[in-house]
């Protein structure tokens, strides 16, 4: 049953565009270590807000013309070798490190650097610039990096519990005050007090609410973020919380196969409905597994719930607006 | 297919509605169980979708929960400041009943009076919305029912009438159900109860061929801040800055008793109370909406079992974990030595990690 049949409003759509930045990671191993290459341009802008305010941001852009946070994730092969050229267009300076594997040091502002680095130790990462820590990283410039285990398609890590999907949640929140001050090259000196708080970049927009539907606004629809399955459809989830505050993640209809925290494995993997991330660069990798919902009488194959953010504060936008926060949709197809 | 155009509207709702139950219209609460969470008489609200449809698949249950609102109970902290407080009340269930929370005066239960049932009962939990009570829903968290019988307002339904959501909780453990209707403010206000379901082998086991316990007592810690407790129950649904993102807790309760002090002490079933060698369950159950971190004195032998209604692979000794918004713990104590065992609950702010405040009950050892 879908949720349409209960709505009683109009039906007047939104009409589907181009999607935001990636779409649904794909993946084929493949027998060969291969050469990746990449470029970043480091770009900044003001997206507007549902309130209609704008916000300063910066990202690793796939173009110089625009601005993605986060920038598009990367998936790579355990020994690849990973080229990436990292255009600054701005005029600060900035960095691209992905921890543990390679550092760019510091690109100036007009500067290109390129870096090279051997993908390594399978799992999950997020690149992002390190100087100037933490503002850098949560005015926008970071995305996600995941390194398959080589021969091994289908786990995270050898010997891993499998999936058949993979999706990047990447969960960030905005204090317009420090985004102003770190435009400025100032050093925020307010307590920090998000308003904005994003899935992939984005925010939900609910039934209703302008721009609900539209994949490069709404976060409930975000192929980066929606998580769309067939009952076995198991789905890999590589979340990291750049924001500065701790969220609680949750997930409806399954619970969480709780496989690593913090980029460690866990000692026992876990089933949980909500799961602990830290802010400032917590981690967590989980499957979600697709299957009936245990609960369900008669038991469904077919059904819409959300993924929300149980830290109820980051559900709103601006201090209102409850749904356009920290969330997205989970279908069942 | 990327974008299936006909899952989301574009034609924004809004929503008002005008309570006729005073004759004043001056909608202060009051008696009977009367409304709360006025905003003026008229209510504007947007991107709720009040309605009541039949349910899907309805069949006879096994259990039925029947519950209503109430928007005007009130809650007196240590120092005698009077809280607003909203939940849900029961209007008549024949699941088993369960002693817990604090109770307000006029029979109004904060927490929400607690379901308990055994697993593979088919489940009715029956809402009844009535006019002055604007919208709500129950969702049982943690329960993975359909979308339909799943409870999250605002992209289904906001229950205004009576619905039925139908369910059937396959493993046993600790949930707990909760509005999910303005979620970041009716949660706040109170609108939360346990969910308690139980192994076939009944209470006593916490799930089948888990552990068993003598005694259990209950650990739903929440944080309040008072300021959000004069708000209007659609407070920025519309876009006006409510002030949602800022919780600034001033009381720390467990199980509905301002536990800053002593007063969830020696007051079960929040406080436990066993002989040495015996057993003891707590279900803790992250109420608030900030992180918490529980302390164990280790003289209580404490192993967490279960969490999130699921057995953990290897029960995890501890003296002190962390817990966070939506979270269950179900925490076997095996004391051998008498003594009083002060548990104390740090309130944390999610942001800073500075303790906002300290819940504080205790386990007595004879």
């Amino acid at each position: 049953m879908k949720r349409r049949d209960f709505l009683k409003i109009g039906s007047a759509g939104v009409a589907g565009s181009a999607l935001a930045g990636a779409g649904l990671i794909s993946w084929t191993p493949r027998a060969e270590a291969a050469t990746i290459n990449k470029t970043f341009y480091i770009t900044d802008g003001t997206p507007t807000m549902i309130t209609g305010e704008t916000v300063y941001l910066r990202g690793f852009s796939s173009s110089a013309s625009s601005l993605n946070v986060p920038g598009e994730s990367m998936v790579v092969q355990e020994g690849d070798t990973v080229t990436i050229k990292i255009v600054n267009t701005l005029s600060t300076p900035h960095s691209f490190v992905i921890d543990g594997m390679v550092d760019s040091g510091t690109i100036n502002g007009g500067q290109t650097k390129t870096v090279t680095f051997t993908a390594q130790n399978p799992g999950s990462y997020v690149y992002h610039d390190k100087l100037n820590a933490p503002y850098n990283t949560l005015i926008g410039l970071h995305g996600g990096f995941a390194v398959m285990p080589y021969n091994k398609p289908n786990q995270l890590y050898s010997g891993s519990p499998t999936f058949v999907q993979q999706y990047f949640w990447i969960f960030n929140d905005i204090d317009p005050i420090w985004t102003k001050a770190i435009q400025a090259g100032n050093t925020p000196s307010t307590p920090y007090t998000p308003r904005y708080f994003t899935l992939n970049g984005l925010g939900g927009r609910p039934p209703g609410a302008p721009d609900s539907g539209n994949p490069n606004v709404d976060a409930m629809v975000d192929p980066r973020s929606a998580l769309r399955g067939s009952i076995g459809d198991r789905a890999l989830v590589r979340a990291f919380n750049i924001g500065l505050a701790d969220q609680s993640v949750h997930v409806h209809a399954n619970h969480l196969e709780w496989l690593t925290e913090n980029g460690q494995q866990r000692a026992d993997i876990w089933n949980k409905d909500c799961i602990y991330i830290e802010g400032n660069m917590g981690a967590f990798d989980a499957i979600y597994p697709f299957e009936v919902p245990p609960d369900s009488y008669p038991p469904v194959q077919t059904s819409i719930y959300p993924m929300h953010c149980h830290t109820e504060m980051s559900q709103v936008a601006d201090g209102g607006y409850y749904m356009f926060g920290c969330i997205t949709d989970i279908y069942f197809e | 297919m990327l974008f299936d155009i006909n899952e989301k509207f574009a034609a924004k709702l809004s929503w008002s509605k005008t309570s006729s139950t005073t004759s004043s219209g001056s909608m202060t609460g009051g008696g009977g169980g009367g409304g709360g969470g006025m905003c003026g008489g008229v209510a504007q609200a947007c991107y709720v979708y009040p309605d009541a449809p039949a349910t899907p698949g309805i069949v006879t249950p096994d259990v039925t929960f029947n519950r209503g609102i109430y928007m005007n109970g009130s809650i007196t902290m240590d120092d005698g400041k009077v809280i607003t407080m909203w939940g849900f009340t029961d209007t008549g269930s024949n699941g088993t009943q369960v002693n817990m929370g604090g109770n307000m005066g006029g029979g109004d239960l904060y927490p929400s009076p607690a379901m308990r049932l055994t697993q593979g009962q088919i489940a009715h939990t029956t809402l009844t919305v009535s006019g002055n009570m604007w919208v709500h829903t129950i969702h049982h968290h943690g329960i993975e029912p359909a979308d339909h019988a799943d409870g999250v307002g605002h992209i289904t339904w906001d229950v205004d009438g009576t619905y039925t959501y139908q369910w059937r909780p396959h493993q046993a453990g600790t949930y707990f159900y909760h509005c999910h209707t303005n979620t970041p403010l009716h949660t706040e206000m109170g609108m939360f109860g346990a969910i308690i379901v139980d192994p076939p082998e009944g209470p006593g086991t916490l799930f089948h061929n888990g552990p068993t316990y003598d005694a259990e007592c209950f650990w739903v810690v929440d944080e309040i801040d008072s300021s959000w407790h004069t708000k209007c129950w659609s407070a920025g649904t519309c876009g006006d800055d409510a002030g949602l993102n800022i919780l600034q807790p001033d009381y720390f309760v467990i199980t509905g008793v301002d536990a800053s002090g002593t007063s969830a002490k020696n007051n079960p079933p929040i406080s436990g109370s066993i002989k040495a060698g015996q057993t003891l369950l707590a279900r803790y159950i992250s109420a608030g909406h900030q992180p918490q971190f529980i302390h164990l004195p280790a003289e209580l032998n404490a192993t967490v079992v279960m969490s999130d209604g699921r057995p953990l692979p290897n029960p995890v000794g501890t003296t002190g974990f962390r817990a966070i918004a939506g979270e269950r713990y179900d925490i076997i104590m095996k004391p051998t030595v008498t003594g009083d065992y002060e548990v104390r609950i740090d309130i944390k702010d999610w942001i800073t990690g500075n303790v906002w405040g300290t819940a504080k009950t205790n386990v007595v050892v004879s």
